[in-house]
């Protein structure tokens, strides 16, 4: 009956005469997973619950005293508060425009890609800088290339090129936030395009070019095709994250474009009081709006 | 040596043939060049902004702050100011920021890793029921984004009282880092031949030995590979360290860039070296992780 420590590290327990190796193996699966699944658990599925709860609360600044009930007194609020609203619109313009951006931007430089050209390695490399760097030193470096006085972005294009009257700044706007996201997640999209571009068979295109297919018919017709699937994911994938998207916004502009996760953060960490509570209800309600758009996106769009 | 001529004769017609057909689908001149400014576009708007980075950290602020800005500067306007500035430790507690950044993301990459090898393996391995729910589950992890839980878990934080603590932000990311790790890993472990792990079986080890003594030292690369981009989550990860984080002793690299940029006016040249300095231990990495490039990058970022 003595199992030693020994035994049971090996994986050989007093229950082996009784078990089958199948039986064996499940158990084994159990027990090497359960850890994970624990500590994901608890930071995942608890959490998820334990903000339901928060957003119909009051939470205290003084973490002694227990949150106080107060029903949907904070959806209430939510529905007449004119912030969320200019954060609710900017976010969808944001999480569209730059899904669009950087979506299109990595098929057209994987067509680029396409075929392997002198030094392609390098380049790849090159143009995958901007979503590999650090998020806080390409944020800051785009506040300083774009800073209103010094920032030798305005200068060229105000001072050069007078494209626009002096005293704007073109940097704390929804604009330039997409453009700064489209910019540095469109290597993602590249990266994940490129390998499926690689591998449509230069064939097809051959046959299409004898049989008198032009440029563009060659693109609609095999190209597009061929990425459908990889495209959809592509798309997905960056919404969600779009969407859901916090510190790449905040640290290039702050809280001068608010969109939803901005919003989450000042209401809940950075005013005076802050008020947790009404920022656990907007999470919520990003969860279920994302869940929505993914499952709509799924079903009816991409006809799964 | 008969088969030999063969071969090479073949290897030289097989060669000669693929010349030809590329001379047959060598696009016009126009086109090539086109094809070349189009990449040289791209290059340039993807790297122009590390230019400028580390121009601007190896500058002084004369430079900087002139009424004209300028592309390049010349050799006598370089210098190293920013840098003693960031390392002289009378201003900022930069090294220690650099320091904390590097102990957090150490251990909370090693323990995340520790969970996820056991738990990756067991959904990629063996069977029982409920296995697809984990390996769903951790493609669900994809939507709860930093930002939708920062309440309820930095109110759990508040509750265990690991506010303000390395404790606490060890926990948090060596916990987000344990889907990465199952992802990753889980994928690895599939593509490792079963036979290889059957044999051991047949050989009388356990199951538990076989993990130990075959798949373990058989992926050691994709260990490593996950383990730095476990690391890299860490080292970048921003949310969760500013509000668990408040002491400035405990800040890493993130929260410091930020405090010292909003802390005095116009320190660009100290910001830019400092994210400088925050980048090349990135770039260090990649180049070690090109071969899981694509896997590794797929998963996204943590916030």
């Amino acid at each position: 009956m003595s199992t030693s420590f020994r035994d049971w590290i090996a994986g050989r327990s007093v229950f082996d005469r009784d078990m089958t190796i199948k039986q064996k193996e499940m158990l084994l699966g159990y027990v090497l997973i359960l850890p994970s699944v624990l500590l994901v658990g608890a930071s995942l599925v608890y959490p998820v619950a334990y903000n339901i709860y928060l957003s119909f609360t009051e939470i205290p600044v003084d973490p002694t005293q227990s949150p106080e009930w107060v029903g949907l007194a904070n959806y209430q609020a939510l529905v007449s508060d004119p912030e969320f609203w200019e954060a609710v619109q900017n976010t969808l313009i944001f999480t569209f425009f730059s899904d669009v951006g950087a979506t299109a931007l990595g098929l057209g430089v994987a067509l680029l890609f396409r075929n392997k050209f002198r030094g392609d390695g390098i380049m790849r490399g090159l143009v995958l800088l901007p979503y590999i760097a650090p998020l806080i030193a390409i944020a800051f470096t785009w506040r300083w290339l774009l800073q209103p006085t010094y920032g030798i972005v305005p200068h060229l294009l105000q001072d050069v090129l007078e494209l626009y009257p002096s005293g704007t700044n073109i940097r704390e706007t929804l604009g330039m936030v997409i453009l700064f996201d489209t910019w540095r997640y469109f290597p993602f999209a590249f990266l994940l395009i490129l390998a499926r571009v690689r591998s449509i068979p230069n064939e097809l295109y051959e046959a299409a070019k004898i049989d008198g297919a032009g440029r563009v018919a060659r693109f609609k017709d095999i190209t597009l095709p061929e990425l459908k699937f990889v495209l959809a994911a592509v798309f997905l994938l960056r919404w969600i994250w779009n969407f859901n998207v916090f510190s790449d916004v905040w640290l290039f502009v702050g809280n001068n474009v608010p969109i939803l996760g901005t919003f989450v953060y000042v209401r809940g960490f950075n005013t005076i009081p802050p008020n947790q509570g009404y920022a656990a209800a907007v999470a919520n309600l990003m969860v279920i709006g994302l869940f929505v758009m993914v499952i709509g996106y799924v079903k009816y769009f991409l006809d799964w | 040596m008969f088969t030999k001529i063969i071969t090479k004769t073949s290897q030289a017609v097989s060669s000669m043939s693929r010349r030809l057909r590329r001379q047959s689908i060598e696009a016009p001149l126009w086109e090539r060049v086109g094809f070349f400014l189009t990449l040289g576009l791209v290059g340039f708007v993807s790297v122009f902004p590390f230019y400028w980075m580390g121009v601007t950290s190896f500058v002084d602020e004369a430079w900087l702050y002139q009424r004209t800005p300028q592309l390049v500067p010349a050799v006598s306007d370089l210098s190293l100011t920013n840098y003693q500035t960031l390392f002289g430790a009378e201003t900022v507690p930069f090294v220690q920021y650099f320091l904390n950044s590097l102990f957090i993301g150490t251990v909370s990459a090693a323990l995340g890793l520790a969970f996820a090898i056991f738990g990756a393996y067991s959904f990629a391995r063996l069977e029982y029921p409920g296995r697809w729910i984990f390996s769903r589950g951790v493609l669900v992890n994809y939507m709860f984004a930093g930002i939708l839980l920062v309440i309820p878990i930095f109110q759990i934080l508040v509750t265990l009282g690991l506010v303000n603590n390395r404790l606490g932000i060890i926990v948090t990311h060596f916990i987000f880092v344990i889907p990465l790790g199952l992802y990753l890993l889980g994928n690895y472990f599939r593509s490792i031949p079963k036979e290889i792990e059957e044999a051991g079986l047949m050989d009388g080890y356990s199951r538990i030995e076989v993990i130990a003594r075959i798949t373990i030292p058989m992926s050691k690369p994709a260990i490593v590979a996950t383990y730095m981009y476990a690391f890299l989550l860490s080292w970048n990860e921003y949310l969760y360290a500013s509000v668990i984080l408040r002491d400035q002793g405990l800040y890493t690299l993130p929260i410091g860039i930020e405090q010292l940029q909003y802390a005095f006016e116009n320190v660009w040249g100290d910001v830019m070296a400092a994210s400088v300095v925050t980048t090349i231990p990135v770039l260090i990495i990649f180049l070690y992780l090109q071969k899981y490039l694509v896997e590794g990058l797929s998963f996204g970022n943590m916030d």
